[in-house]
């Protein structure tokens, strides 16, 4: 009887260390070897590099807020503790100008850094897997010869110790990362190139398809299930569902998909949040056959299983009580006072000024974090060069929190809108996260002094 | 006790990974269950000086900016309710009295209660008063009416019509019952210096940079699907006329550097303002005010003996 504490132990250990030197080990039956050469000087070569990092948004995570471009130091909120992006400029003691190719490859496509161990899956490499070789030498040329050296340590993560290990990350990997190519669902080349922005470089599932008990994206294509861009929540906000339900795709357009990969705007609707920073960084620079191909491949999509594709008919009452002063909720006034000056008391905005609210899936969806959130804190749409002006919300954080859920509700109800109620611990927890939150560059005002316009400052 | 034991070995040879993820799962919930479970806030209400009107530096009060919810408090909600419509969409509701596409509200920001963008905090203890332009006293009413007039480019509104009275009720509530005697210490305009020469054709490019993708390209403003005005026209037959103050160079400026554009920043009711340089206010304000727009009859009595600022349009 008394052997069997020591018995437990020993296993324990022996496990553990057996466990630590397999997950020192796995990373090593992941990375692979190229025969390519990477010609880095090749202007050529730099200049399809730069594009495909667009396609990727490395920007987006490697750079922080009035930080330099790539030199990484964005955090990324756990509920255990930030983890902060890396400096991925050329500068060989901080960054990665020490990286060969193959290096290069396998931390962006198999998520095993240079001292081979295992990169944390907040790095999409389950997405990027699937690129082409010569996409990674083009934007492995990018990063060695057209990105500025920056010197900047990188921030140690603030897990808490024996959580920040990183070799049980194998297993992860392992699990959750299998190798996997690209598998075209059709034959039709647009579509394809559509398909392989989504699921690749775009890495749209990272924010818009649930994750598991793992953090692991339930499904990294359609073809391994329906689950894939059926949308979730990150950061606070809803990533609406891609897919082709009344609360996904089915109202849009491809067309205006296009539109609003390219503007970051439609007449009825804008980009906020996280999404306004894609745009900004990414989307607006890529070009209208790889704009057109995504927004189709979107629309291919099916519904999401049990999702309606149409909602029942609702009359829109809210626009003529508003008109005539029929403030028949506390809710509605407090609309006609911060609200209906842009909003307009038909809830249909000003077009490419101010997002409409009515038939906005983002107000009425079933979980409400995303209206919550920018009712909060505000944000701004992106900037690119088709408007004149990328317009702000502005935060109500003066708001009490019973005002705000009376306001949002009354949103999320009010002309076609069809929404749950939310309650005042929702307003409570949001405001409580946000507090915490790291603000991008979406989050600030945009700098509109004419020095900035003259140097081109919103423009890059 | 022997057959719990034996189960144990199980528990140790769990891979690693699911053990971790055990420990991750237990410190989330304890993290987002822990002691820190914050509470409903209260409103955060802008809050002001009150100071008497001879001696602007004696602290006697605050004075707490309302929320219109508050309104339902009073006896006469209809009517402070009725007053807050008619300055919003004074086009739409007065149709017979606003010759303009504007709204009062159209330059006074959020409602009349963000200072420096021309609020009517103090307007119901302001007045009446001698005032400047008319060199005689005025009261709330003849005010308000100075602004059909010119800035809406209208028709004068009854003194005790049902419109006039609820204007000045909702004035009156937004007051909040501060004594006749003293003010809240706020300004209604920020300040430009004045000494500073416009630059018209730099004014047209902030013009075009910054003001016409809301104002129009050629300053028409923007109407809604049902032609009411989302933005009012800068300058032509639908703007505010020659004699709104408005149409003077730098009270324009000052306007407009405060509170314009709106939409354009995180902070404050309308997200607006500071972006130009004084400038740039003074140099786009001279591009706009002396645009083509309506004469007004009235200008004759202004400034009766001659004591006209510098940008006096007449």
């Amino acid at each position: 009887m008394k052997k069997w504490p020591l018995t437990i132990a020993v296993l324990g250990v022996g496990g553990l260390a057996l466990a630590f030197a397999l997950g020192q080990a796995l990373p090593n039956l992941r990375t692979s070897t190229s025969t390519i050469e990477v010609n880095i000087n090749d202007p050529e070569l730099i200049k399809k590099g730069q594009y495909v990092a667009r396609t990727a948004d490395c920007v987006a995570c490697h750079t922080t807020l009035n930080g330099e471009d790539f030199a990484g130091g964005l955090p990324m909120l756990t509920p255990l503790g930030a983890i902060y992006s890396t400096n991925i400029t050329p500068d060989k003691e901080t960054g990665i100008g020490n990286y060969t190719f193959d290096d290069f490859n396998n931390a962006t496509k198999h998520g095993v850094r240079k001292d081979n161990s295992a990169l944390y899956p907040a790095m999409p490499y389950p997405s990027y897997q699937i690129m082409p070789e010569e996409d990674m030498a083009a934007m492995y040329a990018y990063f060695m010869s057209g990105v500025k050296a920056v010197k900047q340590t990188n921030k140690p993560s603030e897990m808490p110790p024996v959580l920040n290990w990183r070799w049980p990350l194998a297993y992860w990997q392992a699990i959750f990362a299998p190798e996997r190519e690209f598998i075209a669902e059709t034959d039709d080349a647009v579509l394809a190139r559509g398909q392989y922005l989504i699921e690749g470089p775009g890495h749209c599932g990272s924010c818009h398809t649930e994750r598991g008990i793992g953090f692991q994206e339930l499904a990294l294509s359609n073809a391994d299930s329906e689950e894939f861009l059926s949308g979730a929540v990150i950061d606070g906000w809803r990533a609406k569902s891609l897919r082709g339900e009344h609360d996904g795709l089915a109202i849009w357009s491809t067309a205006e998909l296009v539109d609003f990969f390219k503007t970051g705007r439609t007449d009825i609707t804008a980009a906020f949040g996280a999404m306004a920073e894609v745009v900004e960084h990414s989307t607006q620079y890529m070009t209208e056959d790889d704009l057109y191909a995504m927004s189709a491949y979107l629309k291919t999509l099916s519904p999401k299983p049990g999702e309606p594709v149409t909602i029942a008919a609702k009359e829109d009452v809210t626009t003529q009580k508003l008109m005539d002063g029929v403030y028949d909720s506390r809710g509605s006034i407090l609309y006609a006072e911060y609200c209906q000056i842009c909003h307009r008391a038909d809830g249909k905005g000003v077009p490419r000024i101010f997002p409409a609210l009515e038939g906005n899936s983002a107000v009425y969806s079933r979980d409400a974090d995303s209206v919550l959130q920018i009712t909060l804190s505000g944000g701004r749409m992106p900037d690119t060069p088709h408007d004149r002006m990328a317009f702000t919300m502005p935060e109500f954080i003066n708001l009490s929190d019973a005002d705000v859920a009376e306001v949002v509700n009354y949103i999320r109800n009010s002309w076609t809108n069809q929404g749950s109620k939310v309650d005042v611990d929702d307003v409570v927890k949001m405001r409580h996260f946000l507090s915490k939150k790291p603000k991008t560059g979406t989050d600030v005002a945009p700098d509109l002094s004419i020095t900035a316009a003259a140097k081109g400052a919103n423009r890059e | 006790m022997n057959k719990s034991l034996l189960n144990l070995p199980d528990v140790a040879s769990v891979n690693p990974f699911s053990l971790s993820m055990t420990v991750l799962a237990t410190v989330c919930v304890f993290a987002i269950s822990g002691c820190d479970a914050p509470k409903p806030i209260e409103r955060n209400a802008p809050q002001f000086d009150l100071v008497t009107t001879d001696d602007a530096n004696e602290d006697i009060g605050t004075y707490v900016l309302p929320q219109d919810t508050s309104i339902l408090k009073e006896p006469n909600a209809e009517q402070i309710f009725y007053g807050k419509r008619l300055l919003n969409e004074t086009k739409r509701l007065m149709p017979d009295h606003v010759g303009a596409a504007m709204n009062c509200n159209s330059c006074h920001i959020s409602q009349g209660k963000i200072p420096l963008g021309d609020p009517y905090i103090n307007s119901y203890n302001f007045y009446p008063r001698v005032m400047p332009r008319a060199e005689k006293m005025v009261d709330l009413e003849m005010r308000i009416n100075g602004c059909f007039q010119r800035s809406m480019n209208g028709k004068a509104v009854d003194r005790d019509s049902a419109e006039m009275l609820a204007m000045v009720a909702y004035m009156k509530w937004l007051a909040q019952n501060t004594p006749k005697s003293q003010k809240v210490a706020i300004n209604n305009a920020g300040e430009v210096d004045t000494s500073l020469v416009p630059d018209t054709v730099r004014g047209e490019k902030i013009y075009h940079v910054q003001c016409a993708a809301c104002h129009g390209d050629n300053g028409e403003g923007m109407k809604d699907s049902r032609g009411d005005i989302v933005f009012p026209p800068l300058w032509g037959d639908e703007s505010f006329n020659i004699g709104a103050g408005m149409a003077r160079t730098y009270k324009a400026a000052a306007f407009v550097k405060y509170n314009m554009p709106m939409g354009i920043q995180t902070k404050g009711l309308w997200g607006h303002g500071n972006v130009l340089s004084d400038q740039d206010a003074v140099d786009v304000a001279e591009f706009f005010t002396h645009k083509p727009r309506p004469d007004f009859a009235g200008k004759v009595n202004d400034w009766p003996t001659g004591k006209k600022p510098k940008d006096a349009r007449y």
